[in-house]
């Protein structure tokens, strides 16, 4: 991207490198076109924070959207990485056959709840379904915003967005879905947590398989007001946290422990890092899909939110292993493996002959 | 292929088509001269689907080409699993003829369902192999009949099986009746079931059978024969689909994400059967992944990652399938990502027939996505240009960084066609303009992922990975930079330079196969898998003192040459497997005013594989027409 970074940097200060000496500057993208104030754009400086701390090569992510809001967001961070903007709901598919090509890199997914929830759902069933090595983040806000704030298929019953009647459509929690399809990293967080999202993130980057992350992303032009369950202010008032979230890399777990208070629960992630559950307010069993779903039917029932890392399996092999192809990845192997040689052609055509 | 027109000599009389018996007045049961008919004559064998009929008329078909015959088989097969009728048309040809031919000569009558309507259909002294055990009746006594107890023959080998072994016994008859060797039909039972000794056993103790029936209970009564023909050229039977498919594997895919559809899965699946043994490490992995999508959007979906990312994708597909992948068909174009989608047409529209053949996408595919598109087609009309065309498609894919299809259909796909061997591929991968080394990358003065550095419309492309000028990939407009765009003047000169990238593939394609008579009054365009019955159309038109030259479309967009051939004949006819003309549709709108008024449609189908004489007949109406 040839745009200026978002945000101006600060130039007194040394400028702070990450575990391979790259400024956050090397992490950041465009300007945004959003609204002002729009979740989205808190989750984008997220994902730029834990890309930087995680200490992972810019250009080695490829950042995968469909079409919406959130979709657009892809322009606004990590401008050294490659990315696609593909289209509506159907990004699943497309970072499916790049990752078949070449499974390496690390696939960022960032969806909406229209491309995800509606028009994509399928896409995502079965990309869960494969067990897809790619980070799945949907911007969720119950509307959709390009078209002007009609309600999407996760709007809350009872929710009222700005503009229009309550709606009385019973929602997808897109969590409880990927728990039932075997999600082997299934997250929920709020744009405004900044310190659970930026764990959960950094962690879902960790992962082998699909990591996915539901995050609560008010829509500050038509879905912010005080009748809607998705605002920034019901959000807050109404969100259960599970845990408190702490990750800690692989290359310095020294410097990042932090003694905790109670109860915790280390999960070891695929790259050796540890995302660290500090218990608050009930013990949630991560490694339990009963719990989690029980977690999240009792928020429901209670119009409330529950955010955190809700489910976590490590021993599902990731799509890679089930294709049966060469470590290599596929765009690396030579030419002469990729055509068979003329004395094969003449083999073949010889046994054809009989 | 091509060089010029030759006629084979016609060794023996053709039975009369149209006309009354074709024997004496005493009737078929009667006395006559036995005149016999060798290697020129057509037979159908009506069974069921799922009842195993398939191997067996295959069996049939490989001992007739075993013995050098001409042959073709068509099966005319239900969208069902079991239970709906079949019908399997063996044209025996010294000719070469492949299409299905006019009319029936020898009809095996297995299938109670269709029984009457078959017979029905018979031209009087044809011959009817039917089976006694049916509890069906012998209605027509203008036939030559020969009534065989097929199940109950079955039952005696093995009760169990019967149904299935019922089959093989009228190939046993007709193996005697028409003077099969019996070592082709050993060798062609060996091949069905490849080394399984208790299989092979059984078919040639039933085949034995049927044989000993013929021979203890009738007097050869029709004029049927085979003669063994010398070939001097070795060729092996092999369909449409499995050649793409070994041409694709040729052709180095990296990665097939299919969704199961007829005509086509059997495409998907003979890459899948091939990589095994010609797509593996020493460990036994594979360099190709296959993925069986969830749908056709998202088979098209995981095509467009793998060209993104630098690999060779593909899917295979019928129409219904690229009616789905539609919307990703034009990202692809617009945001110029290989990709190769095949497609082998069955009839529309909707669900159509989706067991008979018809070539019907051409436009859909030409003009496909939103949007003003043009794509190229590469349009196969033997199992040697499926397996070139397989190849030769990952190649143009990269080089123009644009959407390739293949176009087939269902006759040349699933159907079995006589092959010379395939030719291994003559140049090496083109994988087009991809900078894959920082050197490379900044010795450019400017890069942009499409900029036209070249003036060929042809841009560079990096791959995500590589750090060097990474842009996000979208569907929306965009400038040379690849940089979000809605002004006037970047979306003019993207589009313009779009239409001459395409523009200058014209004649880097496969060019028309042209097979010119002196005279050039005449010309026909014609595609695809019309080849098998171009050339008994050809002699239809001669036998009425026509003589017209030929010109094969092998891609879209059309090769400068089909107009220059368009120019030399004084009437050209488009000769297509449509209602509409859809080749036809395309040529007007690219041909210049002066050559319009020249060119005209002959469009016709109705599902079955094309039979020569239905097109020559409109051909010669379509001319008169014209001449009035």
């Amino acid at each position: 991207m040839s745009d200026a970074p978002a945000r101006p940097a600060k130039a007194a200060r040394p400028v702070k490198l990450n575990v391979i000496n790259e400024p956050k500057d090397s992490y950041t993208g465009g300007k945004s076109s959003l609204c002002p104030g729009c979740g989205h754009d808190q989750i984008s400086n997220v994902i730029i924070a834990a890309a930087w701390e995680n200490g992972i090569e810019p250009h080695r992510i490829a950042k995968m959207s469909g079409i919406g809001c959130s979709s657009k967001t892809p322009a606004y961070y990590l401008g050294q990485s490659h990315g696609f903007n593909t289209v509506h709901g159907r990004m699943p598919s497309v970072t499916t056959g790049a990752y078949a090509v070449n499974k390496d890199l690390l696939y960022l997914g960032v969806s909406g709840d229209g491309d995800s929830a509606s028009i994509g759902i399928g896409q995502l069933i079965h990309a869960i379904r494969r067990n897809m090595d790619m980070v799945y983040i949907v911007e969720n806000n119950g509307v959709y915003g390009l078209t002007k704030g009609q309600y999407s298929a996760t709007a809350d019953v009872g929710s009222k967005k700005k503009k229009g009647k309550v709606n009385t459509t019973q929602p997808i929690d897109l969590c409880a879905l990927a728990i039932n399809l075997g999600c082997t990293f299934v997250a929920r967080s709020f744009s405004g947590s900044k310190k659970q999202l930026t764990s959960l993130i950094k962690a879902a980057m960790s992962h082998k398989g699909f990591a996915f992350i539901d995050v609560i992303s008010p829509c500050v032009t038509f879905n912010n007001n005080d009748e809607s369950m998705r605002s920034y202010g019901y959000v807050k008032e109404n969100e259960i946290t599970l845990h408190m979230t702490d990750y800690i890399p692989h290359f310095n777990p020294v410097e990042e422990v932090e003694v905790p208070e109670g109860h915790f629960r280390d999960i070891e992630l695929h790259d050796g890092s540890t995302i660290r559950l500090e218990t608050i307010s009930e013990h949630h069993d991560p490694s339990s899909p009963m719990a989690a779903l029980t977690a999240l039917h009792e928020a429901e029932t209670t119009q409330k939110h529950v955010t955190g890392l809700l489910y976590f399996d490590n021993t599902k092999p990731a799509l890679a292993e089930d294709l049966g192809i060469v470590d290599t990845p596929l765009i690396d192997v030579p030419a002469t493996s990729l055509r068979p040689s003329s004395a094969l052609l003449d083999e073949l055509n010889a046994a054809l002959l009989g | 292929m091509g060089g010029a027109h030759q006629h084979v000599q016609r060794v023996h009389a053709e039975p009369q088509s149209h006309t009354a018996p074709h024997f004496g007045e005493s009737g078929p049961q009667g006395t006559r001269t036995m005149e016999t008919i060798a290697n020129d004559y057509t037979i159908n064998i009506a069974t069921a689907n799922g009842t195993g009929s398939q191997s067996a008329n295959l069996i049939l078909l490989q001992a007739l080409f075993e013995m050098g015959v001409p042959v073709s088989g068509k099966n005319m097969f239900p969208s069902n699993i079991s239970g709906l009728p079949t019908w399997y048309i063996v044209r025996l040809s010294d000719h070469g003829y492949q299409a299905p031919g006019d009319r029936t000569h020898i009809q095996v009558l297995v299938n109670p369902a269709t029984w009457h309507d078959d017979l029905a259909a018979l031209e009087p002294g044809s011959v009817v192999i039917w089976n006694e055990n049916a509890k069906m009746e012998m209605t027509r006594d203008d036939v030559i009949s020969y009534p065989v107890p097929m199940s109950g023959l079955a039952r005696k080998i093995n009760p169990k099986i019967a149904k299935l072994v019922t089959n093989i016994i009228y190939v046993g008859i007709i193996a005697e009746m028409l003077g099969i060797d019996q070592e082709a039909l050993n060798s062609a039972v060996a091949k069905q079931f490849k080394g399984k000794t208790s299989a092979i056993e059984l078919n040639i103790t039933a085949l034995g059978l049927g044989r000993d029936y013929f021979k203890d209970n009738f007097t050869k009564e029709d004029p049927y024969v085979v003669e063994s023909r010398t070939v001097e050229t070795p060729k092996f039977f092999i369909d449409g689909n499995e050649a793409a498919a070994l041409g694709c594997i040729f052709g180095g895919v990296q990665m097939l994400a299919w969704y199961p559809i007829t005509p086509s899965s059997s495409l998907a699946e003979g890459i899948i059967n091939y990589i095994p043994q010609l797509r593996v490490d020493e460990e036994g992995d594979a360099t190709c992944a296959v993925i069986q999508a969830e749908d056709e959007l998202a088979a098209a979906g995981m095509v467009l990652g793998a060209g993104w990312a630098g690999g060779r994708g593909m899917t295979a597909t019928s129409g219904p399938g690229i009616s789905l992948m539609q919307e990703f068909i034009g990202l692809a174009y617009f945001a110029e990502i290989p990709s190769v989608f095949w497609d082998v047409n069955r009839v529309g529209p909707s669900t159509g027939l989706p067991t008979r053949t018809q070539q019907s996408d051409i436009t859909m595919l030409y003009e496909g996505s939103h949007g003003d598109t043009q794509h190229i087609v590469l349009i196969p009309g033997t199992v040697e240009e499926c397996f070139e065309f397989g190849w030769r498609a990952f190649d143009i894919t990269e080089r123009f960084q644009t959407p390739v299809f293949g176009l087939s259909d269902l006759d040349l796909g699933m159907n079995r066609w006589a092959c010379e061997g395939f030719t291994y591929p003559d140049q090496p991968m083109d994988r087009g303009k991809v900078v894959r080394d920082k050197d490379v990358f900044e010795a450019f003065e400017d890069f942009g992922r499409y900029l036209d550095v070249d003036g060929d419309g042809i841009p560079y492309r990096t791959l995500p990975g590589s750090g060097m000028d990474p842009i996000l990939y979208r569907g929306t407009g965009h400038n040379p930079k690849g940089v979000y765009s809605e002004k006037p003047e970047d979306y003019f000169n993207l589009m313009e330079r779009l239409r001459s990238k395409i523009d200058g593939a014209r004649d880097k394609l496969p060019a028309p196969i042209l097979r010119e008579e002196e005279e050039c009054e005449v010309g026909i365009i014609y595609l695809g898998s019309m080849e098998n019955t171009i050339q008994e159309i050809d002699d239809m038109l001669e036998s009425t003192g026509l003589k017209v030259s030929q010109c094969r479309v092998r891609a879209l967009p059309f090769h400068s040459g089909v107009q220059e051939f368009i120019r030399r004949h004084e009437t050209t006819i488009v000769l297509e497997i449509n209602r509409d003309g859809q080749l036809y549709g395309i040529l007007r709108k690219e041909l210049p005013n002066d050559l319009i008024t020249k060119v005209h449609s002959v469009a016709y189908s109705d599902g079955m594989p094309p039979r020569a004489r239905i097109y020559s007949d409109r051909i010669l109406s379509t001319l008169q027409e014209v001449n009035q």
